[in-house]
C-alpha cells in the first residue's frame, strides 16, 4: 500500500493535477482498493471536522499578520537599524540580509514573506554599494528559509495539527535551531569574505550613539514578537488567540508608521483568503488521505515492511532525509510538507523519534526545498525583486547556506536536545 | 461569452474574498475582545467554537477565490517543458479532475447538512449552536466552489476550441512563480 501510494502520488502530481486534488484522489484510491469498508462516506463529516477548528484559524491570523507587515514599511527601519549593528563584519551588509530575515522571520509565519520583503529593501543597497550580487542574494534567499523555522511558522501549526502533537511545543522547539542556522549563515559569510574579501563589499563601522538611536527601531518587532510567543509560552493565549493579537500589533505598527488604509487594508484580507484557501486545500486533503491510510492499516504494514528491510533507526532517518532532500527540487514546499506526513511521520515514530523532534528536523529540510533549483520558492521570490542579472546567480550564492543547513540537518540528528531541549524544559515534562 | 464568464466569476469572487477578509478581520477583533476580558476576571465564553465556524466557512467560500487566482499549488516541471497546446491538454485535464472531485466533495457534504436538519442537532457546547445554521453556509461554499470550476472549464474550452491559448492558461494555467510574490 505505501508504495502503491508513493508512486500514485508523484504520478498524479507530474501531471500537474493540483496537490490538494491529488491527496483526496489518493485517499479515494486507498478506500476503494485497500479498505474493507467504504471509508468515502465519512469524506463531508471529515471536510467539515478538518475545517472547523479553531487552532486552524491561527493560520490566516498568521498570514494577515504578514501581509499588514510587509505593507506597512517596517522592514526598511530594521534593515537599516541592522545594518547598524553588523556591518563591521566581513561581509558588512550581507549580516544586515541575514539579521533582518531572522527579526522578520520571528514575526512572519512564511518564508516567501520573508524573503520578499527583505529583499525588496536590501536590492537597490547592492548595486550601489559594489556587493558581489550572488552572495548578497543567496543570503536573503537562504536568510528568508528561516521564516518557517522561527515561530510563529504556518509550516509548524499544520505539521502540529496533521501529526496532533502540541503547537506551542513546536514553537519552543524551532526557537534555538533557527537562531543557530541565522548565526551559522552569518559564520558562513565571514569565512566567505575571509578568503575572498571582494565578494562582501566595503565594511563599515558606524558612531555608537547612532548604534543605540538605530535600536529604537526595533523595538516594535521585538514587542510584537514577545507579545505573540510570550503570551503562548506564558499559557496566557492559545496559539490562535496569539496570533489575533500579533494581528492587532500588526496593525498598530502599521498605523504607527503611517502605512495603514483602506485599500491596504483590503489587499492584505484578499492575500490571506488566497493563501488561506490555498494552504486548506492541501491540509484537507491531507487529512482525508490520513484518515483513509490510517483505516486501511498503514501502522501495521510499516511496522512489517520496516521489520522486512532491518534498517536501524539512524538508517531510516538518512533514507528520509535522503528522500526529502529529492524530492525538494521539485515539489513545492507546503505540499512537500503535506504529502509526506501522512506515509512519512508514522515510519518515523515507529521507530522511536520524537513527533516534536522530526517536525523541527523536517523543517530544515524544507528549508532546504525552499531554496534548491528548479521548484525552490525563494529563489524566484529574491530573482523577482532584482532589476538585472540571471536567476543562476541567485542559485549559485545560496550554496554556501545550504551547507550551513546540511550541518544543522546533521546536528540535530546527532544532539536532538539542540530542537527539544527547550520544549522540556519549559513544560516541565 | 467566454470571457463575460471569467469576468463575472473573477467580480463576484472578488467580493467574496473581501467580504471572507473582512468576516476573518471581525473575528481576530472578537478573539482580542475576549482575551481582555478574560483579564478583567470574566468571558464572553465561545470564541473556540466561532472561530472554528468562521474558519470552516472562510475555507470553503475562499476555495473559488483561490482557484481564479490561480492560487492551488500545482507541481509543474513536466508542464512548463511543454508546448502551448500540450500545456492547455494539462490544464484542461486537471481542471476537469479538479471540478470532479470538488463536485464530490460538495455531493459527500450535503448528508452532514441533512443529519443536522434532521435531528436538530446543536453544538455541545454552552453556545448549543443549532448546527444546520453554520453547516449550511459551509456546505453552499463547496457547492459555490463547483460551480466556479465547471463554469471556468467551459469558458476555458471555449478559449481553446478558439485556439486562444493564451487567454485560457491565463484562466487555467498554473502560477508563474515569479507572480507569487504579489
Amino acid at each position: 500500500m505505501t508504495g502503491a501510494v508513493s508512486i500514485g502520488l508523484l504520478a498524479l502530481l507530474t501531471l500537474s493535477i493540483p496537490v490538494g486534488i491529488v491527496l483526496f484522489l489518493l485517499g479515494f484510491g486507498v478506500d476503494a482498493i485497500f479498505s474493507p469498508f467504504p471509508l468515502i462516506r465519512g469524506l463531508g463529516n471529515l471536510v467539515w471536522s478538518t475545517s472547523n477548528n479553531a487552532t486552524l484559524i491561527a493560520i490566516p491570523f498568521f498570514v494577515l499578520l504578514g501581509e499588514i507587515l510587509v505593507r506597512s514599511g517596517v522592514a526598511t527601519r530594521t534593515y537599516a537599524a541592522l545594518d547598524r549593528w553588523v556591518s563591521w563584519l566581513p561581509g558588512g551588509l550581507v549580516h544586515a540580509n541575514i539579521a533582518t530575515a531572522t527579526m522578520f522571520s520571528a514575526i512572519s509565519g512564511s518564508s516567501v514573506a520573508t524573503a520578499a520583503t527583505v529583499a525588496t529593501v536590501a536590492m537597490p543597497q547592492a548595486e550601489e554599494l559594489g556587493y558581489d550580487p550572488k552572495l548578497f542574494s543567496g543570503a536573503i534567499a537562504a536568510g528568508g528559509t528561516l521564516g518557517i523555522m522561527i515561530p510563529p511558522s504556518i509550516n509548524l501549526i499544520v505539521y502540529g495539527f496533521l501529526t496532533q502533537s502540541s503547537i506551542p511545543q513546536l514553537f519552543l522547539a524551532g526557537l534555538v535551531p533557527g537562531l543557530l542556522l541565522a548565526l551559522g549563515f552569518m559564520l558562513v559569510t565571514v569565512l566567505i569574505c575571509l578568503v575572498r574579501p571582494n565578494l562582501g563589499g566595503t565594511r563599515r563601522t558606524f558612531p555608537f550613539i547612532q548604534m543605540l538611536r538605530a535600536l529604537i527601531q526595533l523595538v516594535p518587532i521585538v514587542l510584537l514578537f514577545g507579545a505573540i510567543i510570550g503570551t503562548i509560552y506564558k499559557g496566557w493565549a492559545t496559539p490562535t488567540e496569539a496570533a489575533a493579537v500579533g494581528v492587532a500589533g500588526a496593525l498598530l505598527i502599521a498605523a504607527a508608521f503611517g502605512g495603514v488604509s483602506i485599500p491596504m487594508i483590503g489587499k492584505s484580507v484578499v492575500g490571506t483568503v488566497k493563501i488561506t484557501s490555498m494552504i486548506m486545500l492541501v491540509v484537507i486533503g491531507a487529512s482525508f488521505l490520513n484518515f483513509t491510510l490510517a483505516s486501511a492499516g498503514l501502522g501495521a504494514e510499516l511496522k512489517a515492511f520496516l521489520d522486512g528491510l532491518g534498517l536501524s533507526p539512524l538508517m531510516t532517518i538518512l533514507v528520509v532525509v535522503c528522500i526529502y532532500i529529492v524530492l525538494g527540487f521539485f515539489i513545492e514546499t507546503l505540499s512537500l510538507m503535506v504529502v509526506t506526513i501522512p506515509i512519512i511521520v508514522p515510519l518515523v515514530l515507529a521507530q522511536g523519534y520524537d513527533v516534536i523532534w522530526f517536525g523541527i528536523l523536517m523543517i530544515v529540510l524544507i528549508e532546504m526545498a525552499l531554496i534548491s533549483p528548479p521548484v525552490g520558492l525563494n529563489l524566484y521570490v529574491v530573482q523577482g525583486a532584482r532589476k538585472s542579472g540571471k536567476m543562476s546567480e541567485v542559485m549559485l550564492g545560496t550554496i554556501p547556506y545550504v551547507i550551513a543547513m546540511l550541518f544543522m540537518v546533521a546536528a540535530l540528528i546527532a544532539f536532538p536536545s539542540i530542537a527539544l531541549f527547550l520544549p522540556m524544559t519549559l513544560s516541565g515534562s | 461569452m467566454a470571457e463575460t464568464i471569467l469576468t463575472v466569476l473573477k467580480r463576484l469572487n472578488w467580493g467574496v474574498a473581501m467580504l471572507i477578509g473582512l468576516m476573518l478581520l471581525a473575528c481576530a477583533a472578537f478573539v482580542l475582545t475576549e482575551i481582555v476580558i478574560r483579564k478583567l476576571g470574566s468571558s464572553l465564553g465561545g470564541t473556540d467554537e466561532i472561530s472554528g465556524y468562521v474558519m470552516a466557512i472562510a475555507t470553503s467560500w475562499g476555495m473559488a477565490f483561490t482557484l481564479l487566482e490561480l492560487g492551488h499549488v500545482r507541481i509543474d516541471f513536466l508542464r512548463t517543458r511543454a508546448k502551448a497546446g500540450i500545456r492547455a491538454l494539462f490544464d484542461i485535464f486537471s481542471m476537469v479532475v479538479l471540478s470532479v472531485t470538488v463536485t464530490l466533495i460538495a455531493f459527500r457534504s450535503w448528508p452532514v447538512v441533512e443529519r443536522s436538519l434532521a435531528n436538530e442537532s446543536r453544538a455541545n457546547t454552552p453556545l448549543e449552536t443549532p448546527l444546520a445554521l453554520v453547516q449550511i453556509p459551509w456546505f453552499l461554499g463547496w457547492v459555490w466552489f463547483a460551480i466556479v470550476a465547471w463554469l471556468t472549464l467551459v469558458a476555458a474550452l471555449m478559449l481553446i476550441l478558439r485556439g486562444d491559448f493564451g487567454a485560457a492558461e491565463k484562466a487555467i494555467g498554473a502560477f508563474g512563480e515569479e507572480e507569487v510574490i504579489k
